[in-house]
């Protein structure tokens, strides 16, 4: 590729406009990249990423702009055109079928695939382009047996299989391990050595848009909101051209004087949906005024020791005692009123019942306590104050209580479901994944709930994937890895690093469990 | 005792004809339950028309057509409109059930042709039969085409961004279902039992329906699905050839249903989900909708 041609964007973007009833996803957006460019865009959930994103993988039509790629203008019916124009498209929830081998992932489409498959030629071909970035996978393993990073991986070699020259990655490091995450940026790098334009879409990991982007581009709103040069940015103004106005990035941590314990849990065994043991033994205890991180990836037991600890799956062994009293067998109603109080991860699914007002959605909580039930009749004007008073605490944006639980969005949502938990003043917080999928200010938000419930004296289980989370405001954190910990690490000595590594099952010495 | 196997072999040829119909539609991850319907429709037409012409070709060409269109209608509900598939399919036995009836009724009586001649001794759509398993298998296994149907049926969101045309790939293996399902209707009517009577499939549409379950949508677990039955079902209209004196025929008759039903049962365990789920296609039954 001589150098002028590198100079030329290979895909720009004009005024790319696209309208949805009652909103303007994509408002004149204009953009471009060059090969061998990383360009990040930036932007808040709702800012229009998705919608964008959409458009230049064909998915969605826009209802104004135009798209160049190479200077020649085209049009994307579907996902077929884009991908004949060179774009390939790495999805934050992997687009692969997961009852298929790699190998079959990666042709499927594939127009020279053969009628008949020739998927020996066409595992030469991929393991060439393996070796050429630095990927190693399992052609014949299935898509479900393959960790997070693996199935990325799988989707990148797919695209860049069907001769993608611009990749677009969305929300590339979520849901990866430090130390896939590392492996990622490295081959994305050498990805762009070897002149493929790449554009990550990123919400929250700002470190990583400044450590690997040349160019950043910020959406707010729709619009395009600031154009820079990825060496003139800090984290600190990104943040700000995202939100709008300044973001504190470190929630204040509060150190106080632990108190009794809440939590005592011993030796605790749980099985999964799929019969195996999910959770191994665990013990531990979280005191008052404190955060407990569990620190892991997805799958290695979070979900079920939760579920345990919450009344919704009964441990195979092992002792749960809350404030004092054994709850081990006690139904969840039971666990509520001794002081659990539980934020689950799916707040669509189990956190809320959309087609429930506000009122009806805070009253889950609070239906069985005498106050607000009355021999059986709910007193739905208490409820309807009270919950009135918690959107005024908690920052809701809502017309009322009165509006169903479907129509707010993600982060305002998690506000209303995390009012009527904390607002019972529970013991015991369980909070899982609590700030998953929410932008910044939201996500500040929760966590600062979260930190004034420990200076409160509750006590607090903290479930994350984002390690940057769980170091900011936890007082011990708990790697676990394939259903044990790895090791309880004081706040103090829990240095990311470590951390990243006893999350892969290694201990604090390093040592492969 | 020959015929005994011949006939079984032919009554196992219509199982596997309408299952593998089914089959070819539940991998795409459409679920037609009223196999039964389309069946009736293919065999009551194509009764009337070979009756009517005294043509075989015309008759089995008929029943094909009709299964065809049928498939066509629902993927066309079900792909396009998004419709409930169940609903659909049910809608298809009553509307067959009812509409066959009303038109058969005045043919009521036997074929009156010569019959179709065997060949090697067993009805030539045992050769068909085979045949359609064996290219089914290798389409679905061995080519680019089979993996994108079979994607479809997994994931369809996956499809559509691997740059396939999700809708057209349902639409087609759907009607091809509807062909296959007419053509097995056909088959009873003009061969195995030329005669045409009130309500003569009883059922048989559903047991195709629930081999394809019971063959853990494999072609070949499917054809030997298939052989079981129809001996079984053979076996229960003249029980004395094979075990004199052991049980009356109607008892017979239900074994089929029987087995059909614990099989159903014990496949909607959670053990057996657990143990052997991945072979169900993920997305059987739900329409597609770009997000």
């Amino acid at each position: 590729m001589t150098q002028e041609e590198k100079s030329q964007p290979v895909l720009s973007a004009r005024g790319i406009t696209k309208r949805f009833p009652g909103v303007v996803a994509n408002d004149g957006i204009d953009f471009d990249i060059r090969p061998g460019e990383i360009h990040a865009i930036l932007g808040e959930n709702g800012a229009g990423k998705t919608t964008l994103m959409n458009i230049l993988f064909g998915l969605y039509q826009p209802d104004e702009g135009e798209i160049y790629i190479h200077g020649e203008k085209v049009e994307f019916k579907s996902p077929l055109d884009a991908i004949e124009h060179g774009i390939g498209m790495v999805h934050q929830h992997r687009k692969l079928v997961e009852a298929h081998t790699v190998l079959e992932n990666i042709v499927l489409g594939h127009p020279h695939a053969g009628t008949i498959l020739n998927l020996r030629r066409a595992e030469q071909e991929v393991r060439k382009l393996c070796e050429e970035y630095g990927f190693k996978v399992d052609f014949r393993a299935k898509v479900w047996q393959l960790s997070e990073g693996e199935k990325q991986m799988v989707e990148i070699l797919k695209a860049l299989y069907r001769g993608a020259k611009i990749l677009i990655l969305d929300e590339p490091t979520s849901a990866l391990t430090p130390v896939e995450t590392r492996l990622l940026l490295d081959s994305v790098q050498a990805m762009a050595k070897k002149d493929l334009a790449i554009v990550p879409f990123i919400t929250h990991k700002l470190p990583i848009v400044l450590e690997i982007s040349d160019r950043v581009t910020v959406l707010r709103k729709g619009k395009v909101v600031a154009r820079l040069e990825t060496r003139h940015a800090t984290e600190k103004s990104l943040a700000r051209e995202m939100v709008g106005r300044d973001v504190l990035f470190r929630v204040e941590r509060q150190e106080v004087e632990p108190g009794k314990p809440v939590l005592e849990v011993e030796d605790l065994v749980v099985q999964s949906d799929k019969g195996f043991l999910a959770v191994e033994g665990v013990s531990f205890t979280i005191r008052e005024g404190e955060i407990f991180g569990l620190a892991g990836v997805s799958g290695n037991g979070q979900q079920e020791l939760v579920e345990a600890l919450a009344g919704l799956r009964k441990p195979v062994s092992g002792r749960i005692v809350l404030d004092g009293v054994d709850v081990t067998h006690l139904p969840p109603l039971e666990r509520w009123k001794t002081g659990l109080g539980y934020i689950p991860a799916d707040r669509i699914h189990m956190g809320s019942i959309g087609d429930f007002t506000l009122v009806e959605n805070v009253l889950l909580n609070y239906y069985f306590d005498q106050e607000y039930n009355r021999g059986g009749i709910l007193d739905y004007r208490k409820a309807r104050q009270m919950t009135e008073q918690l959107i005024e605490e908690f920052n809701v944006a809502t017309p009322g209580p009165d509006v169903l639980g479907r129509n707010l969005s993600g982060g305002n949502l998690q506000k209303v479901i995390l009012a009527r938990v904390l607002s019972r003043r529970p013991r015991l917080v369980i909070a899982d994944l609590p700030s998953q999928g929410l932008d910044v200010g939201a996500t500040e938000f929760v966590r600062n709930k979260l930190v004034e419930a420990k200076v409160n004296g509750a006590a607090v289980l903290l479930i994350s994937e984002d390690l940057d989370e769980i170091l900011d405001i936890s007082d011990w954190v708990a790697p676990i890895y394939e259903g044990r910990f790895m090791g309880i690490v004081p706040a103090a000595e829990a240095e990311r690093e470590k951390i990243g590594v006893m999350m892969a099952g290694y201990n604090a010495e390093g040592v492969a469990q | 005792m020959l015929e005994f196997i011949t006939r079984s072999l032919d009554a196992s040829m219509i199982f596997t004809l309408a299952a593998l119909g089914e089959l070819i539609g539940q991998r795409s991850g459409i679920l037609n339950v009223g196999v039964e319907g389309v069946m009736l429709f293919g065999a009551t037409l194509g009764f009337i028309v070979a009756q009517t012409t005294g043509s075989y070709v015309l008759g089995f060409l008929t029943a094909v057509l009709i299964g065809g269109i049928i498939g066509l209608l629902h993927a066309a509900f079900s792909v396009v409109l998004g419709g409930d598939q169940v609903v659909s399919g049910m809608g298809i036995w009553i509307v067959g059930f009812g509409l066959t009836t009303y038109i058969g009724s005045p043919y009521t009586g036997p074929l009156g042709m010569e019959r179709i001649p065997a060949v090697l001794g067993v009805s030539p759509f045992f050769f068909v039969g085979v045949l359609l398993v064996l290219i089914t298998w290798f389409v679905l296994q061995k080519t680019s085409l089979g993996l994108a149907i079979r994607s479809v049926g997994e994931n369809p969101a996956v499809a559509e961004v691997s740059g396939i045309k999700v809708a057209r790939l349902r639409i087609l293996c759907e009607t091809v279902a509807g062909m296959l399902m007419g053509l097995a209707g056909a088959v009873y009517a003009l061969n195995y039992n030329p005669v045409w009577n009130y309500n003569f499939l009883m059922g048989w549409g559903f047991i195709a329906l629930a081999l394809v379950f019971f063959s853990m949508w494999n072609p070949w677990f499917l054809l030997g699905g298939a052989l079981l039955f129809g001996t079984m079902w053979q076996l229960s209209l003249n029980p004395e050839m094979v075990l004199p004196g052991v049980l009356s025929r109607y008892i017979w008759r239900t074994v089929p249903f029987i087995v059909t039903s614990i099989a159903l049962v014990l496949m909607s365990t959670p053990w057996f989900r657990t143990r052997w789920g991945a072979a169900r296609p993920q997305a059987l039954g739900l329409p597609y909708e770009k997000d």
